[in-house]
């Protein structure tokens, strides 16, 4: 792990209660489910494997007026979070017409902005974290007690958008968390070709606190952006997050991934942060083994059931593009 | 009524909206109680600073454009002061993706942003490129380039009222130069997406836009005096371009005229040839000729300066070259 300025503990200790943890539990899964679904579809689907940690940790108990740029891996499950509808969250991942943005956009990359989601609106990454600050601004100067909440991998760290929107938000004392979600990888770039220093650390260089959690341990997650939301909400400013994980996933689903030692993906892998919190879940008697299998049950049911509509669904009509419509009114 | 520079145009129709809407609210570099670049913001601070809506930002363009638009995404109505447009490079992404946004979102987002950058060849060395001609080609953009004080006073409440990305264009050669009387009311009903005729004639149309309708109106003058009646459009807004008026004059006069401040290659005045060539050939008496500065950057020297902005003269040959 990356060495930070300090490190949360793996068991926090601390009352969540059991709807709580079984909502974070759904949550993981269903990540994991909505991944093979579409990556069995679409080659090119950007899996998120082996980071449903940092998915659910990150983006499980937002407020609806709390706004959201979630990174691209993990981006249909942080738009499932915020309330979106299942079924035109896979249509729109296909372009229907039923779906989220009506084939106009990649909901992949994008989640619907009625949720107070933020999205890339191009395929350049590393805007939306200037977008998250800009919301947090709007917040400070409304004196709502919401937050913003932007996510970006290790390879947009490198960007200056990151440091740009991290400076202007500890200078504006801003509600807003970075959180990054450090898989290790950037495309085939590997983390230390990439980042120079410890990402967490770089807190400490803009006057907030920066952290580094175990990316696979949910609960660790999910406590540090906790405490990170409480001290935005209460007018304490901005906090960055690192959550160190690995991407077990290619950087798309049918990635050959020549360039790495599958031995290391192997490790990993059986780091599965979905067995760990399911064990986890277990040990505490949160649930029995058959009520979690029950839930697994029910989203692969639901997400299949949706996504077979969504593959039936009818395409976007392209014989009016309604370019008038750039423009808003 | 009331006596403006340009530059006391662009900060009373700001303050003007600031004092009704408390969305509004304005953020750059030293905007506070510096003032402004050029005085951009002059009084700015001194009113509204105490409420929060204006803004010192780190130097960091893009993310103070990208800001914006968060801001805007949440309802707000910000406005950018970009300092120079020679920083227009450093928000290309932002532009690009705001510009993107309410399409892409069936109109759930809307983006009403103001970004104001100086530029132009004026009193004041450096910062004098027009890049404006990078940007025309972002869906989803507006370009603004007013050309008096009464323009840039109606237009910009226009371009804040806009509810889509605007890139305002100040250009600093009229920023300081001479006040005008405006009729606060009259401008009022400005409108994004229209031109303006300053003068008009009969036997060629010069269309311009901010510094070059100065000299377009100039060299109409001279132009009079030896018997050529000229038309000039002054564009006012860029994008989107008032294609109704072009095409009124150019079937009028059967002859065009395009001066601009920037070099002939990708630039935006080529769109008013391209307009006129492919929807008024047949009423034209003469080829569309481009007044446009060398592919160079712009010189230090004045008088290489000069010698490189295309003056009245320079307008007037290439008027007087197609009357033949």
């Amino acid at each position: 792990m990356t060495s930070a300025v300090s490190t949360a503990t793996n068991d926090p200790k601390t009352a969540r209660t059991r709807e709580e943890l079984l909502g974070i539990y759904k949550l993981m899964v269903f990540s994991r489910v909505l991944d093979r679904a579409v990556g069995e579809y679409d080659g090119h689907w950007h899996g998120c494997e082996g980071e449903e940690a940092i998915v659910a940790g990150a983006y499980f108990g937002l407020r609806p007026s709390d706004v959201l740029a979630p990174h691209y891996r993990g981006g249909p499950a942080a738009a499932y979070a915020k309330g979106a509808d299942l079924y035109c969250l896979l249509a729109g991942l296909l372009g229907k017409h039923d779906g989220y943005f009506r084939g106009r956009h990649r909901v992949d990359i994008c989640g619907p902005p009625e949720l107070n989601l933020i999205g890339l609106y191009s395929g350049s990454l590393g805007p939306p974290l200037g977008y998250a600050t800009g919301s947090a601004l709007a917040m400070k100067l409304d004196q709502r007690d919401d937050v913003a909440v932007a996510v970006f991998g290790d390879g947009v760290s490198s960007r200056g958008d990151c440091h740009e929107a991290m400076n202007l938000a500890s200078v504006q004392q801003l509600p807003v968390l970075f959180i990054c979600q450090n898989n290790a990888y950037a495309i085939s770039t590997e983390l230390s070709a990439g980042v120079g220093g410890a990402i967490a650390e770089r807190g400490a260089g803009y006057g907030m606190p920066g952290i580094a959690v175990d990316g696979n341990d949910v609960l660790a997650v999910y406590e540090a952006v906790q405490s990170a939301i409480e001290r935005a909400r209460a007018g304490q400013g901005p906090s960055l997050i690192e959550a160190v994980s690995y991407r077990v996933a290619g950087h798309f689903y049918s990635d050959q991934e020549d360039y790495r030692d599958p031995d290391i993906v192997e490790r990993w892998r059986a780091r599965d942060p979905i067995e760990l919190f399911h064990t986890y879940l277990l040990a505490n008697c949160i649930a029995p083994e058959p009520a979690l299998q029950d839930f697994r049950q029910e989203i692969e049911a639901e997400v299949e059931m949706a996504m077979a509509r969504a593959i039936a669904a009818a395409p976007p009509d392209p014989s009016n593009l309604d370019a008038h419509a750039v423009f808003a009114e | 009524m009331a006596r403006m520079t340009f530059q006391q145009a662009c900060v009373n129709a700001i303050a003007t909206t600031m004092r009704i809407d408390n969305d509004v609210f304005i953020m750059g570099e030293d905007i506070g109680p510096f003032g402004g670049p050029l005085r951009s913001t002059a009084g700015l601070w001194e009113e509204f600073g105490e409420g929060g809506r204006v803004i010192d930002m780190p130097i960091s363009e893009g993310t103070i454009v990208g800001a914006a638009v968060g801001a805007a995404m949440q309802g707000k109505r910000p406005i950018v002061d970009l300092m120079f447009l020679e920083f227009l490079g450093l928000t290309m992404q932002q532009f690009l993706d705001a510009g993107a946004m309410h399409y892409y979102s069936n109109g759930a987002i809307k983006i009403p942003l103001v970004v104001r950058a100086k530029y132009g060849i004026g009193p004041f060395p450096g910062h004098a490129y027009d890049f404006h001609s990078w940007l025309v080609s972002t869906p989803g953009v507006k370009v603004v380039a007013p050309s008096t004080p009464t323009a840039a006073y109606g237009l910009m409440l226009a371009a804040i009222r806009d509810n889509n990305p605007v890139l305002f264009l100040e250009h600093m050669g009229l920023y300081h130069a001479g006040r005008e009387e405006i009729d606060l009311d009259a401008v009022k009903g400005m409108l994004l997406g229209k031109a303006a005729i300053r003068q008009e004639g009969t036997d060629v149309t010069i269309v311009a836009s901010a510094m070059m309708v100065k000299r377009a109106l100039k060299a109409a003058n001279e132009l009079e005096e030896q018997g050529i009646s000229v038309e000039v459009v002054d564009l006012q807004t860029i994008v989107p371009m008032d294609e109704e008026v072009i095409l009124e004059s150019a079937q009028k006069t059967g002859r065009l005229v395009v001066a601009t401040e920037s070099i002939k290659t990708g630039n935006s005045g080529n769109d008013v040839v391209a307009l006129v060539a492919s929807e008024r050939f047949d009423a034209m008496k003469a080829p569309i000729k481009c007044v446009n500065p060398p592919p160079i950057p712009v010189p230090f020297h004045r008088d290489l300066e000069k010698a490189y902005l295309p003056d009245a003269d320079a307008i007037a040959d290439a008027v007087r070259s197609i009357m033949a």
